[in-house]
């Protein structure tokens, strides 16, 4: 569903991400964790069509970010880490529009609408304007938005960031459900035990390269450390003694 | 590879019309809300823009009858050079101007942000972009323009096709500079990211060096008196260079000349205004034609655009410290520090934010430009005094906007951040005290210099160049106590952004408030002072009624008493106000 085939993007002379190559299967849900700079939001970007690749491809169920943009589109849905609205809208004009965007018939997007409105509890303030709510509030409305079309790929960007943490239980236990369905998660984050407790993989990346794949065991396996816990192992993974150990051997 | 996975069902991707007319029902619901709010909680200011902009619609209309009335009468050959200057001007304001709003709209905004990852096609995308570039670039123009073209229609008993064909001919003309700008945003930005910034401020610089050349040039090519027939003639001759075949600002003016024509017969009108629409044609096919090239021009290069452009890196920069901010910092006794410390504060906030300074700059040196260019006239002592009355003024408005609009919102955006002040033993008066002295000490200097100016220019007499200092400081002032006592009386703490804090209601009543004190300055010392020098240039013994003793040196004194006792209150009261409220202020 989601492929990286050797990819790396430059920022001027800056290498930000390199020969980044991943493919993620239908009904995944994949962690992206990383320090600061690691590279971790250019992926999204490039995954999301916001940057181009300087070299290799990017894909969503087949389409090429770059050569097929809009077909790739269709298959996304992308939870920014800010959310971005019409503070002019309200949340149901909204996601009329988002509906009506991805070509969902008029008698169809108004049962999506409700849908989405009774899962992310936006009753209250679904006919306020945007420019009134919190940021919690917001960023629930972007989630919506964002499976209103039901996508097979879904990214997101620090998905949690000012949810509560009854919308935080609302958010994973659709994660679980739509994955169980088929959907393919990719969620960049900073918070260890969501990542812990979601992902059926993970990848760690560190500055520009993808320093490990696969699960919490593999990790503990790699790392050779046992019984401990995932913010040992990945601050010992990041770690810049590791990294120059790592850059000696190579 | 490709397309192994197919839509969903009950997905149907959008045509072309499908995008607009969705992007049309977003842009139309959005401004529906928009001036739905702005009835509902801004009544008052927009009033005041409708009653402004009517006032000002209605001006120059008069002006512009009364101008083309004596131009009919003396010298009707230079319409269409006047109309050519003019619109050609308008054309490269508008190139830019739309290239800027669309280099906004299409690659920094967060709504580009948000369109880019939805499926639709660049095309539409910058389609929806240039309606937003474009109302905003050409409102002026109808502003402006229509009130001198109904006026010229009407002196000329132009046909009512003239006026039905008015709007078309001005919408059609706006099209092809705005999407000839949105075409170079483009393609620099696609092109040539790393030197943008250079390429437009060089472009900007030369253009403007170029209009300046040639203003200058034609106004001092003049050898005449000014305001006589050689002198307009030889002016205007200077300005030929617009009347060029190829420049839609000339099949504006030609089709606009045509259109105004009524003939002796109504066969010689009707050919005439046949003519006009073979122009009008003319402009809506380039009109069409230039917008089908900037949605190609979208769809091959707006992606590659953002991408390249999200590829620079930011430069650092590292800020030092300057010597003033040294100088502010450690000087006088210890009396003072916080605030010294706060005025060191915004006075780097300032520096740092181009958005003030270039704003501030480009104001007071427009300004300057206009005083030094007061010696190109020769003045009557009567004409010269009213005029810089007139100027005072016009230096007060100019700074009253600049307070409404960077210094009003200050004490709110200190209320967003007040976690920091607040827990800093430092008096909540001192924070209200270094706004008002920062306003202050900002402002004086420019506006001093430019009073200085623009009375050296006009060569009034030393005592009326003190009068006028004197008021300017109260100006100052005032405008500095009003804006900074209502900015803390009435503070928007749920706004980040300074220019929607200024457009609320309370940067309203600060605008308003500090026209009103212009005005009651300027009038309280401008008669008294025009009156007695008129008794002094003409020799007359003052009479002894209350006209005589408002023309004397005692009328004058009294009047500045009375425009400083106004300038201290202005000053004070807002700011008490704003203190007492701001002890109270609860984040």
């Amino acid at each position: 569903m989601i492929e990286f085939d050797h990819v790396t993007r430059h920022y001027g002379s800056k290498t930000a991400v390199e020969d980044f190559s991943l493919a993620i299967p239908r009904g995944e849900l994949f962690a992206l964790l990383g320090p600061n700079g690691a590279g971790k939001t250019t992926t999204i970007k490039m995954l999301v069509g916001l940057l181009r690749p300087s070299q290799g491809y990017v894909r969503v169920s087949g389409h090429d970010l770059v050569t097929d943009t809009r077909a790739a589109h269709l298959h996304l849905g992308y939870v920014p880490d800010e959310p971005c609205l019409y503070d002019k809208l309200t949340a149901r004009e909204f996601l009329r529009f988002i509906a009506n965007m991805y070509g969902i018939p008029r008698h169809l997007a108004e049962k999506r609408i409700e849908r989405e409105i009774e899962c992310f509890e936006l009753h209250e303030f679904a006919d306020d304007l945007a420019e009134n709510y919190s940021l919690g509030m917001k960023q629930r409305l972007v989630f919506a938005a964002a499976f209103i079309h039901d996508p097979d790929v879904m990214v997101l960007d620090e998905p949690m960031v000012g949810l509560d943490p009854h919308s935080v239980r609302i958010v994973k236990d659709l994660l679980k459900a739509r994955t169980a369905e088929g959907m393919t998660v990719f969620m960049s984050t900073h918070t260890l035990a969501m990542a812990e407790e979601m992902a059926d993989r993970m990848g760690i990346m560190v500055r520009g390269h993808l320093r490990f794949l696969g699960t919490v065991d593999e990790l503990r396996e790699q790392m050779a450390i046992e019984s401990t816990s995932l913010e040992h192992l990945y601050l010992e993974l990041t770690s810049a003694k590791t990294i120059l150990q790592e850059n000696t051997l190579d | 590879m490709a397309n192994d996975r197919p839509l969903p069902g009950d997905m149907h991707p959008l045509t072309h019309e499908q995008e607009g007319r969705l992007l049309l029902w977003l842009r139309l619901t959005v401004a529906g809300h928009t001036i739905g709010t702005m009835f509902r909680e801004a009544r008052l200011r927009l009033g005041l823009v409708g009653l402004l902009s009517a006032i000002f619609w209605a001006a120059l209309f008069g002006l512009f009858f009364e101008a083309f009335t004596f131009i009919d009468s003396m010298h009707a050959e230079v319409i269409s050079l006047l109309f050519n200057s003019f619109f050609s001007a308008l054309m490269v304001m508008m190139v830019f101007s739309t290239g800027i709003l669309m280099y906004g709209g299409l690659y920094t905004s967060e709504e580009a942000k948000l369109l880019l990852t939805c499926p639709l096609r660049s095309a539409a995308i910058y389609g929806h972009k240039f309606q937003e570039a474009f109302w905003f670039s050409s409102w002026g123009f109808i502003l402006l323009g229509s009130p001198m073209l109904i006026a010229y229609g009407l002196v000329r008993d132009a046909p009512w096709s003239y006026y039905a064909m008015l709007l078309p001919f001005m919408i059609s003309f706006v099209v092809i500079p705005a999407a000839l700008g949105s075409i170079i945003c483009m393609l620099v930005v696609a092109g040539l990211p790393r030197l943008r910034i250079h390429a437009v401020t060089i472009s900007i610089t030369i253009v403007l060096l170029g209009a300046i050349w040639r203003v200058w040039s034609a106004l001092n090519a003049a050898e005449a008196e000014t305001l006589t027939t050689t002198w307009f003639e030889e002016t205007l001759s200077q300005l030929t260079l617009t009347e060029q075949v190829f420049l839609p600002s000339w099949w504006l003016s030609s089709g606009l000349l045509d259109a105004a024509l009524r003939g002796e017969t109504a066969d010689q009108t009707w050919a005439s205004s046949l003519e006009a629409m073979k122009f009008l044609g003319l402009l809506v096919a380039n009109a069409l034609l230039a917008n089908l090239l900037a949605g190609w021009v979208a769809q091959l290069t707006y992606r590659v655009g953002y991408s390249h452009l999200q590829s620079e890196t930011p430069q650092r920069k590292r800020h030092a410290r300057l010597w003033l901010d040294e100088l502010l910092a450690r000087s006088g006794s210890r009396w003072g520090g916080p605030l010294r410390l706060l005025l060191v504060k915004d006075l780097q906030i300032f520096r740092r934010d181009a958005t003030q300074w270039s704003q501030f700059l480009i104001f007071f040196g427009l300004l300057a430009l206009y005083f030094l260019n007061l010696r190109s006239f020769t003045y009557t002592y009567a004409y010269a005094s009213i005029i810089g009355y007139l100027n005072l003024a016009v230096v007060g408005l100019i700074l009253s906007t600049f307070t409404t609009r960077f210094v009003f919102p200050s004490i709110s955006l200190e209320g967003r951040r007040f976690w920091i002040l607040g827990l800093l033993p430092v008096h909540r008066d001192h924070i209200v005290w270094s706004k008002f002295l920062f306003a202050f000490c900002g402002g004086i200097l420019p506006c001093l210099g430019l009073i200085t100016l623009s009375d050296s220019m006009l060569g009034i007499p030393r005592q009326t160049l003190v009068i006028h200092l004197i008021c300017c400081t109260m100006l100052c002032s005032g405008l500095s106590g009003i804006a900074v006592g209502l900015g803390a009386r009435m503070p928007n703490l749920r706004e980040s952004s300074p220019a929607k804090i200024a457009a609320g209601f309370g940067g309203t009543l600060s605008l308003v408030v500090s026209a009103l004190f212009i005005i009651g300055v300027v009038l309280l010392v401008a008669l008294p002072s025009h009156l007695d020098l008129m008794r002094r240039t003409l020799g007359v013994v003052p009479e002894k009624n209350l006209i005589g003793l408002v023309g004397s040196q005692t009328g004058i004194m009294l009047s500045l008493g009375l425009v400083v006792l106004l300038g201290l209150t202005a000053t004070f009261v807002p700011l008490l106000l704003g203190i007492r409220a701001f002890r109270r202020f609860e984040p």
